[in-house]
């Protein structure tokens, strides 16, 4: 799991003078929200970095014919507690097959990681006053779980293969 | 029963550990108290209106008599010596200081047990039938399908933070005893003409400010592919249930709303995570596996089928008392030769479902010396020796007056559905338990019982419904008006047994009223029953042949702090 510091981030949103900016020019690493790429994805060139802020009520449908040439996708929590950006994750990788960076941003708390790690986010952007320490140690107290993920799709059971029935 | 493997225990264990380190970081103040309330919600600690409540789950209500007795220890070690049995066949504490919650979890984890999603906005406790292994009018036992149904929701991390909390509840019998439609989704077994098994299943029911009976979604879902299905049911709710407002946010909201649209999305969703995700097979089930988890669940060590007729013997001046016991708390089983037997938690002096530690650790006897050690915790806030031989009747009767537990109510008036209600819920309007007290104590005449006979009564203190009172014949729903407290009585509720028929919410019988009178108006309403009643008819078809209004206009008569002139008191 990438712990993004946001003073070292290669990836930078373009804004305006007032929002982002309607019509970004490609330079590499430009994290862009879902308005941006739509005005710019016809032009935008292979080869060149970007990445697309993804809102957790847009549908991950309508980037999927796009994903393929995105290096990121940025998901939102805008509360800890709203949980649809664990469905969107879970989509993009088995779904859609992406392969680029899922980054989970906005209220992103240490004890979401496990939930994060499992559900297919490789870079987490912390909320500020969380430590990356706890956040590393909140991933280390189970062993194993009942229902495949992201990370191990086989559930608990289909790795029972060699072992003998449970008798009471 | 289920037997733990060394991999459920450590996850236990490792869970425990998980809400040590939380607990242990809030009270040295890194974790915030806003922050670390999601996380003790999903381990069962909910901060109430004296301390915190602790629900701890008990998988489709079985419990060995092992973990009874840690669940009387824990009881008298660190509560005030006694627990409650919910309407979700999970045991709930109500004095623990948050402080000891990590030692309590560790002490449950030594018998198997945990507090894991018994609240929160999550897949909660999936609640079956008592007599599910055992009922004669069984098609499939639900019990393997419950387990791993439990395994797989266990701290599943898409499904954490949905929108609102998720109850499932399933059923095998041709009788429904399990409440199905009332829950986000409701699991009927079923065998299609090959014989096959599959589940019926229903989405979108659920108490609350608006009751809602489940629809059924899909009439035949192979058993194999049950998670599956269910997973996509639980992932559309997680994207586009509603998390504007929270009296929105059930899946039943969603299910209304978008009717069709939301059957077609789980259908669509149901066949892209078996046609196009990578691995999306993984979560069918092998045959190997309902084996390996139906293997716990066959007939225990010790149950000897016996042929011939239970003769209940002659007991002399005790003939009537054991006679009524075995009418009312004992049940027709699978087995040739046995019995379940319903330890009742509904009498005078004690709130319905509470027991002491000491008769905990009573009944844990009773299901060591009579019942191969098992019990269950029923729907309706009672427990059950589900192994009970015929010729142990006797002795079982004793011992069960002994502890309290055989006052033979069972299905009777007093067999109330009660939640704690005001006296320990922060969330509650009025009190319940003063309500069901002066009930019990009016109604304990067993002559009197027996002529009203069948009735289900559930009363819930507030709109959020933990008593059930949607689905009572008798519903009692307390209501705050001006800060003090008043309840609206329905009537003709059902939970879709046989009993009570088709799934319904009662009717509300007119503005609310005050406490005193609440007695005086149940009894004004089972008068009129008895008045108007048809040779051998049950108060719920009464209420269904005559409607309510000749019942709230007894209710209406007895009026006396709220009979203001004619005026109706707004409810």
């Amino acid at each position: 799991m990438k712990f993004i510091d946001s003073q070292n981030d290669r990836w930078q949103q373009v804004q305006g003078e007032d929002g982002p900016q309607s019509h970004p020019t490609p330079a590499p690493h430009r994290l862009l929200t879902l308005e941006q790429w739509h005005a710019v994805r016809a032009e935008w060139p292979q080869g060149v970095a970007v990445g697309v802020m993804l809102p957790n009520d847009a549908e991950v449908e309508d980037l999927a014919e796009d994903l393929p040439r995105l290096a990121l996708v940025a998901l939102k929590f805008p509360k800890w507690v709203d949980g649809r950006a664990y469905s969107q994750a879970r989509l993009l990788r088995t779904r859609y097959g992406y392969k680029g960076e899922i980054r989970a941003t906005g209220e992103v708390l240490v004890d979401m990681l496990p939930l994060l790690q499992r559900t297919g986010f490789d870079a987490v952007q912390l909320r500020g006053d969380q430590k990356v320490e706890s956040a590393r140690r909140a991933l280390d107290f189970f062993g194993g779980h009942y229902q495949g993920d992201t990370v191990h799709p086989q559930p608990l059971f289909a790795r029972h293969e060699s072992q003998p029935y449970v008798r009471s | 029963m289920y037997k733990y493997t060394e991999f459920d225990r450590q996850f236990v264990r490792a869970r425990a550990a998980q809400f040590r380190d939380q607990l242990e970081r809030n009270l040295r103040g890194e974790l915030g108290d806003d922050e670390f309330r999601p996380l003790r919600l999903q381990n069962g600690w909910y901060i109430q209106r004296h301390a915190p409540m602790a629900r701890i789950a008990v998988p489709y209500g079985e419990l060995s008599s092992r973990q009874l007795r840690q669940l009387a220890r824990i009881a008298r070690e660190y509560d005030r010596d006694y627990a409650h049995f919910t309407t979700r066949q999970n045991c709930q504490y109500n004095w623990i200081p948050l402080h000891q919650s990590a030692e309590v979890m560790e002490l449950l984890a030594e018998v198997d047990m945990h507090g894991i999603q018994t609240s929160g906005n999550c897949i909660r406790n999936i609640t079956t039938d008592a007599l599910a292994g055992i009922a004669p009018d069984e098609v499939v036992d639900p019990r393997p399908y419950a387990e791993v149904l439990r395994q797989w929701s266990t701290l599943h991390p898409e499904f954490a933070f949905l929108p609102r909390k998720f109850k499932i509840a399933i059923t095998g019998a041709a009788e429904d005893r399990a409440a199905i439609q009332w829950h986000d989704i409701g699991l009927q077994l079923v065998k299609n003409e090959a014989g096959e098994v599959g589940f019926k299943v229903f989405v979108g029911g659920g108490m609350g400010r608006t009751p809602v009976v489940a629809a059924e979604i899909n009439a035949f879902v192979p058993w194999q592919q049950i998670l599956v299905y269910i997973e996509a049911i639980v992932r559309v709710y997680n994207r586009y249930g509603r998390r504007d407002n929270l009296y929105k946010a059930r899946i039943k909201i969603l299910v209304k709303a978008e009717g069709q649209k939301f059957f077609d999305a789980v259908n669509e969703e149901f066949r892209k995570i078996l046609e196009v995700d990578a691995e999306g097979a993984a979560h069918l089930i092998p045959l190997r596996e309902l084996e390996r988890v139906s293997a716990h669940f066959t007939l225990p060590q010790g149950v000897r089928p016996a042929a011939g007729g239970f003769q209940p013997g002659r007991y002399g001046d005790q003939q009537q008392a054991f006679a009524r016991w075995l009418e009312r708390n004992v049940h027709a089983h699978k087995v040739s030769g046995y019995r379940a037997v319903t330890l009742s938690l509904k009498r005078v002096g004690q709130a319905p479902g509470d027991t002491t530690s000491a008769q905990m650790e009573a009944a844990a006897t009773m299901a060591d010396r009579y019942s191969l050690g098992e019990l269950r915790v029923t729907h309706d806030q009672n427990l059950l020796l589900p192994w009970v031989r015929e010729a142990d009747l006797y002795a079982v009767w004793h011992a069960a007056k002994d502890a309290g537990f055989a006052v033979p109510n069972i299905g009777l008036l007093t067999d109330m559905i009660a939640c704690p209600g005001g006296d320990f819920c922060a969330l509650a309007n009025a009190r319940s338990l003063p309500i069901a007290a002066a009930i019990t104590e009016r109604f304990q005449d067993l002559d009197e019982l027996w002529d009203i006979g069948d009735i289900d009564l559930h009363m819930s203190g507030c709109i959020n419904s933990c008593g059930h009172h949607h689905s009572g014949h008798i519903g009692i729903l307390g209501v705050d008006k001006d800060g003090s407290e008043w309840y609206q009585i329905t009537l003709g509720g059902s939970d879709g047994s046989a009993l009570s028929g088709k799934t319904q919410a009662g009717k509300v019988i007119g503005p609310s009223f005050a406490a005193d009178e609440v007695p005086d108006v149940i009894e004004a309403i089972i008068d009129t029953y008895r008045a108007q009643r048809t040779e051998g008819e049950r108060f719920i078809d009464t209420v269904r042949r005559l409607g309510i209004a000749p019942f709230k206009t007894a209710a209406d008569a007895v009026r006396s702090a709220t009979a203001v002139r004619g005026e109706a008191v707004p409810a």
